[in-house]
C-alpha cells in the first residue's frame, strides 16, 4: 500500500461507484435492471472487503494523506462496516418495492461509504462531512417508499433533530479549531485545561450523542425505530453509532499525549463528568423506559439507546496500556458495536421475515406463538435476543465480558477508577432490568398460542440469509471471540504509536508490544 | 485409559448436547418446519423421543459411573490416590483464548474441567436424576416433546459444566446457561402461573447473578494485577491477595447471585412459585439440582477465596440461614398446597445446608455437601411421587384429597420413604448430613485441639434443632393429611389415561426405587461417600478458609500444598515478607489424612465404634491432629 490516493481509497470509490451505478440502473425499465442493483450492491461491498482485506492493516507507521489517515482503526471499521454492511444488504434484499430499489440499495451503500470515510477523516471539516455522509441517506431510508402517516413524522423527526445536531457538532468544531489554530487532527494537540477546548467538545459530544441516541438526546429514537421498515431499523442501530463512536474517539484523542496512553483519557474533568452521565442515564432510562413498551420495535429501540450507554461505559474507560484486552476500554468498545450491530440487525431481521411473510410484526402480541408458527425464526430471534441480553454462549455475553471488565479493571487513582466501578456495577444492574424485556419477547414467542398463520410465502431468501449470517455470526464470536478480540485490538497499538506528522521522518516508532511490556514493567516496579 | 481420563468430563458434558441437538432433529423430521394450525402436536412420535432422550441420558450415567471409577483410581505423580487426598482428578486444561499479539501473555481464559470429592458426588447426583425425570415425564408431557426432551438434556450438560468448571468465567457461562433451558421448561410445562414462574425465576436469578459478574469481573482483574495475566483459573484466583474490604464487597457480589440460587432466607420468594408451577420434571431438577448451583458456589468461591469475608460475615450468613430453617418450615406447615409445602421444605432444608458450611468445620462442610446430595435425592423423590398424585387427580389441595393410601399402596408406601428420609429419620440418608452440620454448628466455637475455633456454636445449633422438629411436623402432617383417614378424591379421578393405573405403574415404581436403594445406602453406609468428600472439604475448603490464620492453635510450618504450585511472587503482600497486615497472607496449608475420614474409617473395620461411629468425636486419634506447618 503506497501513497497513491486513488489505490489508498478503492474500496470506499467502488462502494461509491457501486451506489452510484445502483441509482441509475434503478431507473431502467425491465425488471432485470431494476433488479440488478441489489445484486450490484452486493457485489460491490464484496469488492471492497477483499480490497481491504488485501491491503491489511496499516504498518507501524500510519500513512496520512490529504486530511485523511490510514490506521488500523480505520482498517477495523471499514472491514466490520463491510461486513454487517453486506448482513444489512441481505436483510433488505426483499423489502423495497422493486421501483425504488435503486435508491435504498444506493441510500445503504453511501452511508456505508461514510462510515469508511469518517473511520479515515484527520480533519474537522472532513469528519463533520463524513458523518453527514452517513446520517443522510439514512433520513432518506427512514421514509423512503412508506405511505404510512408515522414513516412520514419519524422521517422529518429524525431530519430536523438530525439537522440540529449537526449544528451542534459543527459549532462545537469551532470552538476546537479557535482553540487549535488547525483543523488537522493530527497537528491539534489540545490541552485540556483550556476553557474553549471545554466547551468545544461538549458541544461536539452533544452532536455525536444524537447519532448514537445517548440520553438526553435520545427521544426521537423510539419514534423513528417504530415509524421505519424492520430492516431499516436494524440498520440504524449501527451505521450512524459507528461513525458517532468513531468520531468520539478521535476528538477524545486530540488530548492523548502523542506518546501514552497509559492510563485511559486524558480529558477535561468536566467531559468525564459529562460522559459518566450520560452514560449512566444513557443506560438506566433506555431500559427503564423500554421495560415500559408493549411495541415491539420501540423496545428494540430502548435497547439500542441502553445499548449505547453501554458502549460509552467502555469508551470512558479507556486505552489503558498494561493489562491487556480486558482493561482496553477501545477495544472492548470496538467489538461490542460489532456484535451489537449483528445482534440488532438479526432481531430487526426476523421482524421483517414476519412481515415479508405477511404478517404485522409490530406489537408483543403479534409475536404470540411465532415458536410453533415458525420455530427457525423463532429460534433465530431467541439467539438475537438473548445475545442482547448477554447470556452465554452468545457473542453478547463476550461483549459484555470486555467492555464491564474494562471499566471494573481501569484502576485509575481517586475518584476516577471508582466512579468507573460504580459505573460497571449500574451497568450490570441495568443489564438485569433488560432482561424484563427481552424476556418478554422470548417469551411471548414460545410461551403463548399463536394466533394467527403466515398468509403468504412470498420470496424470503435473502432475509433468511442475512438471519442465518447474524445468527452464525452470534454464537460463533460467542464461543470463540479470540478472533474479533484480536482485531479490535489492533486500533489501539496503531494509536498509541506516535503519530507519523510528529515523528516526521520514517524513524522507528517503538514497537507496541514493546511499549506495553515497557509500561507494564514500570508499573510492576513501582 | 489416560484419553479417557482426560477428555470424560468433556463427553459427560457433551453427550447430553449431542443427544439434545438428536432429539431436536428427530423430532423435527416428519413435519413441515412451519405446522399448519389444527395439527396434532401430541403423540404419536412422542414416547420415542422420550425413549431416545432417556438412553442419551442412561448413557450419560453410564459414563458418570466410569468417571467416578476413574475418580477412585486416578493417582498424581507421586503415587498418590487423589480421592483420598482430596486432590483434583480427571482434570482437562485447555487454552480457550488468550492473545498471542506479545510474548507476554495477557488475557488467558481456560477451558478446564476437573472434579475432587466435593464435585463428583454431585455430578453423579445430577447423571442420576436426569433420567429418572425424563422417565418420569413420559405420561406427564403430552406436547412439544421435541423441545422439552432437548431442553432437558441441554439442561443435564450445563448442570454437569458447573460442577465440573475450574476456571471462573467457565463456570460462570454454564451457571448462566442453565437459566435458559428452564425458563423454558416452567414457562411452557407449567402450571396455571407458569409465565409468573418462570419469569420470576428467571429474572431474579439473572438480576443476583448480575451482580457475580461485577465480583468476578474484579477478581480477574486482581489476577492481572497480582500476577501480570487476565485470568479466571480457580487456583490462580484463590492465591490473591485480597484486602479486608475488597473481600466484604467482593462477599457481597458473590453472595448475591448463589444466595438467590441457594435460596437464603430473605431472597427466597421466587422459589415457591417456580417449584409448584414447574412440571414435574422440573420441580425435581430444580430441587434436586439448580438449587445446588448456589450451595456450591458459596463452597467453592466464597469461602476459599475470601476467607476473611467469610469468617466476618458467617455469624450473619448463619443467622439468615436459621431464620430460613425456621421460617421455611412454619410457611409450609400452613399450606394447603402440598406441592408448596415440598418447596418451602427446600428453603428450610437449604438453610441447613448453609448453616453446616459457614460452621467452618471439617464436620459440618462434610455435612453440608453430604446434605446437598439427600436434599437432592429426598426433595427430588417427593416431588416426583407428589407429580404422580398430580397426574392421576389434578389437583394439589389437600382439602381435596385423603385417605389414598387406601387406594394408591405403593405410592403411599415411597411417600412415607421419601417423608422420613426428608425429616431425618436415624438409618435413612438425611440423618447423617443432619447429624453432620448440627455436630459442626455445636463445636465451631471449640473446637477440638488444634483447630481454628469457627465462628458460630451452640445457640445457632440449638435455634437450628427446632427446625427439625418443625420438619418432622410439617411433614408427617402431610403423610397425615394425604394418606390416612376417610378416602377422598375428586369427581372423575383418577384419571388413569396415558397408561396409568390408580396405583403407581410399573414404570413409576421403576423410577422410585433407584432413589429409595441410594437414601437407604446412604443411610446406612456413607462411608465411601463421606471418606471422599472429607479431604476434599479439607483441602479444598479449609486449608484456604484458615490459611491465613497464624494462631496459637494453628503456627507451626505450613507446608506448600504441591511443590508445583506457582508461588504467589508478585504482589504487594509478598515484598513485605507476608508481614502486611493489610494484605492477608495466604500461604497454602497441607493437612494430613485426618480427623473425620479416621472415624468413618474405623467403622465396620475394627473395634466396636460405640453407639453410634461418628457420635464418638472426641476420641480423634494422634494423626487426625492436622499436620500443620507454617512457611
Amino acid at each position: 500500500m503506497n501513497g497513491d490516493l486513488f489505490t489508498l481509497l478503492a474500496p470506499e470509490l467502488i462502494v461509491i461507484g457501486g451506489a452510484v451505478l445502483a441509482l441509475l440502473l434503478g431507473l431502467g425499465a425491465s425488471p432485470g435492471a431494476r433488479s440488478a442493483p441489489r445484486a450490484l450492491a452486493l457485489l460491490s461491498v464484496f469488492a471492497a472487503f477483499l480490497v481491504t482485506w488485501y491491503y491489511g492493516p496499516s504498518p507501524a507507521k500510519p500513512l496520512e494523506l490529504a486530511g485523511m489517515r490510514f490506521d488500523s482503526l480505520a482498517y477495523y471499521i471499514r472491514l466490520i462496516a463491510l461486513s454487517v454492511g453486506a448482513l444489512v444488504l441481505l436483510v433488505h434484499w426483499h423489502l423495497p418495492h422493486p421501483a425504488e430499489r435503486g435508491d435504498v440499495f444506493a441510500m445503504i451503500l453511501f452511508s456505508l461509504a461514510g462510515i469508511m470515510l469518517t473511520s479515515l477523516a484527520n480533519d474537522l471539516v472532513l469528519l463533520f462531512l463524513t458523518i453527514e455522509l452517513v446520517s443522510i441517506p439514512t433520513y432518506i431510508l427512514v421514509s423512503i417508499g412508506r405511505s404510512d402517516i408515522r414513516a412520514q413524522e419519524a422521517g422529518l423527526k429524525y431530519f430536523f433533530l438530525g439537522t440540529l445536531s449537526a449544528a451542534l457538532l459543527v459549532y462545537g468544531f469551532s470552538f476546537l479549531y479557535g482553540a487549535a489554530g488547525t483543523t488537522n487532527l493530527s497537528r491539534m494537540q489540545l490541552s485540556p485545561a483550556g476553557g474553549f477546548v471545554t466547551i468545544g467538545l461538549l458541544l461536539a459530544f452533544a452532536g455525536v450523542a444524537f447519532k448514537i441516541a445517548a440520553a438526553p438526546f435520545h427521544v426521537y429514537a423510539a419514534d423513528v425505530y417504530q415509524g421505519a421498515a424492520a430492516p431499516v431499523t436494524g440498520l440504524l442501530g449501527f451505521f450512524p453509532k459507528v461513525a458517532g463512536f468513531v468520531a468520539l474517539i478521535k476528538l477524545l484523542f486530540l488530548m492523548q499525549p502523542s506518546d501514552l496512553l497509559t492510563a485511559g483519557w486524558n480529558m477535561p474533568g468536566a467531559a468525564f463528568v459529562f460522559l459518566w452521565v450520560v452514560a449512566a442515564a444513557t443506560m438506566t432510562l433506555g431500559n427503564v423506559l423500554g421495560l415500559m413498551q408493549t411495541n415491539v420495535k420501540r423496545m428494540l429501540a430502548y435497547s439500542s439507546i441502553a445499548h449505547s450507554g453501554y458502549m460509552l461505559v467502555a469508551l470512558l474507560a479507556g486505552p489503558v496500556a498494561s493489562g491487556g484486552p480486558l482493561r482496553d476500554g477501545l477495544s472492548a468498545m470496538l467489538f461490542y458495536i460489532v456484535v451489537y450491530g449483528i445482534m440488532n440487525l438479526g432481531a430487526f431481521a426476523v421482524l421483517a421475515l414476519i412481515q415479508a411473510r405477511g404478517r404485522p410484526a409490530e406489537e408483543l402480541d403479534d409475536l404470540a406463538g411465532l415458536g410453533r408458527r415458525e420455530p427457525l425464526a423463532a429460534l433465530a430471534l431467541a439467539i438475537c435476543v438473548f445475545s442482547l441480553m448477554g447470556l452465554p454462549p452468545t457473542a453478547g455475553f463476550f461483549a459484555k465480558v470486555y467492555v464491564f471488565s474494562a471499566a471494573i479493571s481501569n484502576g485509575a487513582a481517586g475518584w476516577h477508577g471508582l466512579s468507573l466501578i460504580v459505573l460497571a456495577v449500574i451497568g450490570l444492574i441495568n443489564s438485569a432490568i433488560a432482561a424484563g424485556y427481552y424476556l418478554r419477547i422470548v417469551a411471548t414467542c414460545y410461551l403463548r398460542e399463536p394466533v394467527a398463520e403466515p398468509i403468504a410465502e412470498p420470496r424470503t431468501a435473502g432475509i433468511r440469509l442475512g438471519l442465518l449470517g447474524c445468527c452464525i455470526a452470534i454464537l460463533v464470536i460467542g464461543v470463540w471471540p479470540g478472533g474479533l478480540l484480536y482485531m479490535s485490538r489492533l486500533p489501539f497499538y496503531d494509536l498509541s504509536a506516535p503519530p507519523a506528522v510528529a515523528t516526521h521522518s520514517n524513524a522507528q516508532s517503538p514497537e507496541p508490544a514493546e511499549t506495553t511490556e515497557q509500561v507494564y514493567a514500570k508499573e510492576m516496579n513501582s | 485409559m489416560l484419553f479417557l481420563q482426560e477428555w470424560i468430563l468433556t463427553l459427560l458434558i457433551v453427550l447430553p448436547l449431542v443427544g439434545a441437538v438428536a432429539v431436536a432433529i428427530a423430532g423435527a423430521g416428519g413435519r413441515p418446519l412451519v405446522p399448519r394450525s389444527g395439527e396434532n402436536h401430541d403423540e404419536p412420535r412422542g414416547p420415542r423421543l422420550g425413549q431416545m432422550a432417556l438412553a442419551f441420558s442412561l448413557a450419560t450415567g453410564v459414563l458418570t459411573i466410569l468417571a467416578v471409577a476413574l475418580f477412585f483410581t486416578a493417582t498424581s505423580e507421586t503415587g498418590q490416590n487423589l480421592a483420598r487426598a482430596g486432590g483434583f482428578a480427571l482434570v482437562q486444561d485447555l487454552t480457550w483464548v488468550a492473545d498471542s499479539e506479545t510474548a507476554r501473555r495477557q488475557i488467558d481464559f481456560r477451558y478446564h474441567l476437573g472434579v475432587d470429592g466435593l464435585s463428583i458426588w454431585l455430578v453423579a447426583l445430577t447423571a442420576f436424576i436426569t433420567p429418572l425425570s425424563i422417565w418420569a415425564s413420559f405420561s406427564g408431557i403430552r406436547h412439544r416433546q421435541r423441545e422439552y426432551y432437548a431442553l432437558m438434556l441441554l439442561l443435564e450438560a450445563s448442570v454437569i459444566g458447573v460442577f465440573c468448571a475450574r476456571d471462573l468465567l467457565l463456570f460462570y457461562i454454564f451457571f448462566e446457561f442453565t437459566l435458559i433451558p428452564l425458563f423454558f421448561i416452567i414457562g411452557i410445562w407449567g402450571g396455571p402461573q407458569k409465565w409468573a414462574a418462570a419469569g420470576k425465576f428467571f429474572l431474579y436469578t439473572f438480576a443476583g447473578s448480575m451482580l457475580t459478574f461485577a465480583g468476578v469481573l474484579y477478581l480477574a482483574w486482581q489476577a492481572a494485577r497480582q500476577g501480570g495475566v487476565f485470568t479466571f483459573d480457580i487456583d490462580t484466583l484463590y492465591r490473591l491477595q485480597l484486602t479486608e474490604r475488597e473481600q466484604f464487597w467482593l462477599f457481597l457480589a458473590f453472595t448475591a447471585g448463589f444466595a438467590i440460587k441457594v435460596p437464603l432466607f430473605p431472597f427466597h420468594t421466587w422459589l415457591p412459585l417456580a417449584h409448584t408451577e414447574a412440571p414435574t420434571a422440573g420441580s425435581v431438577l430444580l430441587a434436586g439440582l439448580l438449587l445446588k448451583l448456589g450451595t456450591y458456589g458459596f463452597l467453592r468461591f466464597n469461602l476459599p477465596m475470601l476467607p476473611a469475608a467469610t469468617q466476618e460475615l458467617a455469624p450473619l450468613v448463619a443467622v439468615l440461614a436459621i431464620i430460613g430453617i425456621i421460617y421455611g418450615a412454619l410457611v409450609a406447615w400452613v399450606q394447603d398446597d402440598f406441592k408448596r409445602l415440598v418447596a418451602y421444605s427446600s428453603v428450610s432444608h437449604l438453610g441447613f445446608c448453609m448453616l453446616g458450611m459457614f460452621a467452618l468445620n471439617q464436620a459440618g462442610l462434610t455435612g453440608s455437601v453430604l446434605y446437598m446430595i439427600n436434599h437432592g435425592l429426598s426433595t427430588g423423590a417427593l416431588f416426583l411421587v407428589i407429580g404422580m398424585i398430580y397426574e392421576r387427580y389434578h389437583t394439589r389441595q389437600f382439602d381435596k384429597l385423603g385417605g389414598l393410601a387406601r387406594r394408591m399402596p405403593w405410592m403411599a408406601f415411597f411417600l412415607v420413604f421419601f417423608v422420613l428420609s426428608s425429616i431425618a429419620l436415624p438409618g435413612l440418608n438425611g440423618f447423617i448430613s443432619e447429624f453432620l452440620v448440627l455436630l459442626g454448628t455445636f463445636t465451631s466455637r471449640n473446637p477440638l485441639d488444634g483447630w481454628p475455633a469457627g465462628p458460630l456454636g451452640a445457640p445457632y445449633g440449638v435455634i437450628a434443632a427446632v427446625g427439625i422438629i418443625l420438619s418432622a411436623v410439617y411433614m408427617l402432617a402431610m403423610v397425615q393429611r394425604l394418606l390416612f383417614g376417610q378416602l377422598k378424591e375428586p369427581e372423575h379421578t383418577p384419571d388413569t389415561s396415558g397408561g396409568l393405573r390408580p396405583d403407581l405403574t410399573r414404570r413409576e415404581i421403576t423410577i422410585l426405587t433407584p432413589i429409595a436403594l441410594a437414601c437407604l445406602i446412604l443411610g446406612v453406609y456413607p462411608k465411601p461417600v463421606i471418606d471422599s468428600i472429607q479431604p476434599a472439604a479439607q483441602q479444598q475448603v479449609l486449608a484456604w478458609v484458615y490459611a491465613g490464620d497464624t494462631d496459637a492453635a494453628f503456627a507451626g510450618a505450613i507446608a506448600p500444598r504441591d511443590a508445583g504450585a506457582p508461588a504467589r511472587s508478585a504482589g504487594p503482600g509478598a515484598k513485605e515478607g507476608g508481614e502486611d497486615k493489610d494484605r492477608l497472607s495466604r500461604s497454602t496449608v497441607g493437612f494430613s489424612q485426618s480427623g473425620f475420614a479416621t472415624c468413618f474409617s474405623r467403622w465396620g473395620e475394627d473395634q466396636s465404634p460405640g453407639f453410634f461411629p461418628f457420635s464418638d468425636f472426641s476420641r480423634i486419634p494422634d494423626s487426625a491432629v492436622p499436620e500443620v506447618t507454617h512457611r
